[in-house]
């Protein structure tokens, strides 16, 4: 008790140190609060861009189907899986689809590209197709409707209406197939790839016209938890798999957000221990100034029978008391910054494209509770491990030395 | 009387080859139980040292210390720490109190460290108030004392802990010369009526006045012992 009184007495001893002292803990804690609710976010977006656009969490595909995206590797018969789906509770959506590489012409120019037969309805929930078109309609019941990117239209120069004629290799025999569409949508996802290769087609047109009867090239998946997908123990995964069928996380998938994901983690611990660092060094340095400030007050207490452990306990109370006092302080000013950038996020200077995905104009963090129990934890031990060296001087103090040298 | 502190061909030397020094050169020196002597010298006789290696607060490079019969010279750690606690009150030039904590605190502070009981502690800080004259006064923050009521405090501090001798390293340097009188007198008079054992070191007239015994010093070796 008596040391704890000590301790928050030393503390307010030299109120604008300890002010000081305090803000540097303080600012320490609330960027690095800032900076994991701003990376989590940034990861949220890259992530989300990644598999919500098109990709889905996790994909059923015939082995070898992703490799060269070869048209004759496809689900002959899906009905089993599609069943497993259906019933699966992890999942909230699923989109059937085939792929296929065409000639895709106009009256006015040809390009190559890829044709996607798609489940309109199913796509709304699995995808952001939907909510890519800029102009003209959704898919319907049409079945000669189709869905162009934006580039890809300015380079065929057509627009909503026009004709589209789709030229492929049918899966079944290699013979060469055509098919004609009319342009009912015009969709901008927003990386060039997507928008300037793509076209999306009804499915049942894209069985009929390539031969592919009930067959598919690829299933998306969506999850309640997108992270259930890279999961090695999932269900799941376990229950589609037969022969020649593989299953894939989006972890998998894209094994350069993995990468990137590592990358990103590492970065924000190098940041967190250089900041924790110069904090440290703040907190070393103030508290040697007090221990200094008081040396001859020490010294005494020593002379008169305290024990080293003493002084050395109570340095490090000073430590903690400061430690916890800045998280005190830190805490309701982070929450509050991240709530307000939360909603409102955080300017960056207009949308830029990265790795294939595209950033908003605006961030915005992400508020974890980990962050608000985990990061304040961290301050206040590394705040001690940082007083423990001043602890020990303190405690070694020799007392006749330290009254000749004070005085 | 009993013997309290003895100390047996004491050395204590600072500096290294042309430039050592033997601040304390084979002092052998006893203070019986009741006394109030002073240890008087020039500035750099060595009389602080001395002091200090009789209150276990430097070591010394030969020699002996027994405090009633026990070696103190060769303790460290906690065990130093404890013994002082124990056995040995301080007085210091200045500053002697922890300036957080109020009068009634630095005075409870030692006994808390001896693990007296709250009761007792609470007792005894009263009793020792009323002795150094400052009842009424304990909340006060040393800020909050002259420096005459601030050794009167370090006087009961020192006492509190029911020592076997009280040393006082010049007590009296930081007070004008009425309260250092009053302060001498005080210390004087608990040595008459509670019989403690009190020993200074010094160059102030007042306390060389006051003294029973004085113990010359002049370049590390006990000059002369005057008792009176």
């Amino acid at each position: 008790m008596l040391l704890v009184q000590l301790a928050f007495r030393n503390l307010f001893r030299n109120g604008r140190r300890t002010f000081l002292t305090c803000l540097l803990i303080t600012s320490s804690l609330v960027v690095m609060i800032l900076m994991d609710g701003l990376i989590l976010g940034m990861l949220g977006v890259m992530v989300g861009g990644i598999t919500q656009t098109l990709e889905g969490e996790a994909q059923i595909y015939k082995s070898g189907f992703r490799d060269r995206f070869d048209s004759t590797l496809y689900l002959a018969s899906p009905e089993s899986i599609l069943t497993v789906l259906e019933e699966d509770a992890t999942l909230t959506a699923y989109a059937p689809r085939v792929i296929v590489p065409a000639v895709i012409g106009s009256s006015y120019n040809t390009l190559g590209g890829m044709v996607y037969g798609v489940d309109p309805e199913k796509e709304i929930a699995t995808s952001r197709l939907r909510q890519a078109l800029i102009e003209g309609e959704y898919l319907t019941n049409n079945p000669r409707g189709l869905l162009m990117g934006r580039l890809m239209a300015e380079k065929l120069e057509i627009g909503i209406g026009d004709r589209v004629v789709l030229t492929a290799s049918a899966v079944d025999n290699n013979e060469l197939v055509q098919g004609l569409f009319r342009v009912s949508g015009i969709i901008e996802f927003g990386p060039k790839e997507l928008d300037e290769s793509f076209v999306f087609i009804p499915i049942g047109a894209a069985q009929a016209l390539f031969h592919l009867g009930d067959g598919l090239h690829q299933i998306a998946l969506r999850f309640k938890d997108f992270q259930d997908a890279n999961r090695s123990d999932l269900a799941l995964a376990r229950e589609i798999q037969e022969e020649g069928v593989e299953f894939k996380g989006w972890l998998a998938l894209q094994p350069s957000v993995g990468a990137m994901l590592e990358m990103t983690s590492y970065a924000t611990l190098i940041i967190g221990v250089v900041l924790f660092l110069f904090a440290s060094l703040g907190v070393v340095n103030s508290i040697f100034m007090s221990i200094y400030e008081r040396l001859y007050e020490l010294a005494i207490a020593k002379a008169i029978g305290t024990r080293p452990a003493f002084i050395g306990g109570l340095i490090l109370l000073e430590a903690f008391a400061l430690a916890v006092i800045s998280c005190g302080i830190g805490l309701p000013i982070a929450f509050c910054l991240m709530t307000y950038f939360a909603a409102n996020g955080l300017p960056l200077g207009g949308t830029m494209e990265f790795s294939g995905v595209v950033l908003p104009g605006r961030l915005y963090p992400e508020l974890v509770w980990y962050q608000f129990v985990q990061f304040p934890l961290y301050v206040i031990l590394l705040t001690v491990v940082a007083a423990i060296y001043p602890a020990l001087f303190a405690a070694r103090i020799a007392p006749a030395r330290s009254l000749q040298k004070a005085l | 009387m009993s013997i309290v502190i003895e100390t047996q061909n004491l050395r204590r030397c600072y500096g290294r080859g042309v430039t050592l020094v033997a601040a304390v050169n084979g002092i052998s020196v006893s203070i019986e139980q009741g006394e109030f002597t002073a240890i008087i010298g020039p500035s750099g006789s060595g009389k602080s040292t001395l002091l200090n290696l009789i209150g276990g607060l430097d070591q010394p490079d030969e020699g002996r210390v027994l405090l009633q019969g026990q070696d103190i010279a060769g303790m460290t750690g906690n065990a130093i720490s404890d013994f002082r606690r124990d056995h040995i009150g301080f007085i210091f030039q200045a500053y002697n109190l922890i300036p957080v904590l109020s009068a009634h605190e630095n005075i409870e502070y030692i006994m808390l460290l001896q693990g007296v009981p709250k009761l007792n502690r609470q007792a005894r800080v009263l009793e020792m108030l009323g002795l150094v004259g400052l009842k009424g006064l304990g909340h006060r923050r040393p800020a909050e004392l002259s420096g005459g009521q601030q050794q009167r405090v370090a006087v009961a501090r020192a006492m509190a802990s029911k020592p076997d001798i009280i040393l006082a390293d010049e007590p009296t340097a930081n007070l004008d010369s009425k309260t250092g009188a009053e302060l001498l007198d005080l210390m004087r008079q608990l040595n008459a009526e509670l019989g403690l054992t009190f020993l200074f070191s010094t160059h102030d007239q007042m306390i060389m006045a006051r003294a029973q015994r004085l113990v010359h010093i002049k370049d590390g070796v006990v000059e002369q012992d005057e008792v009176r």
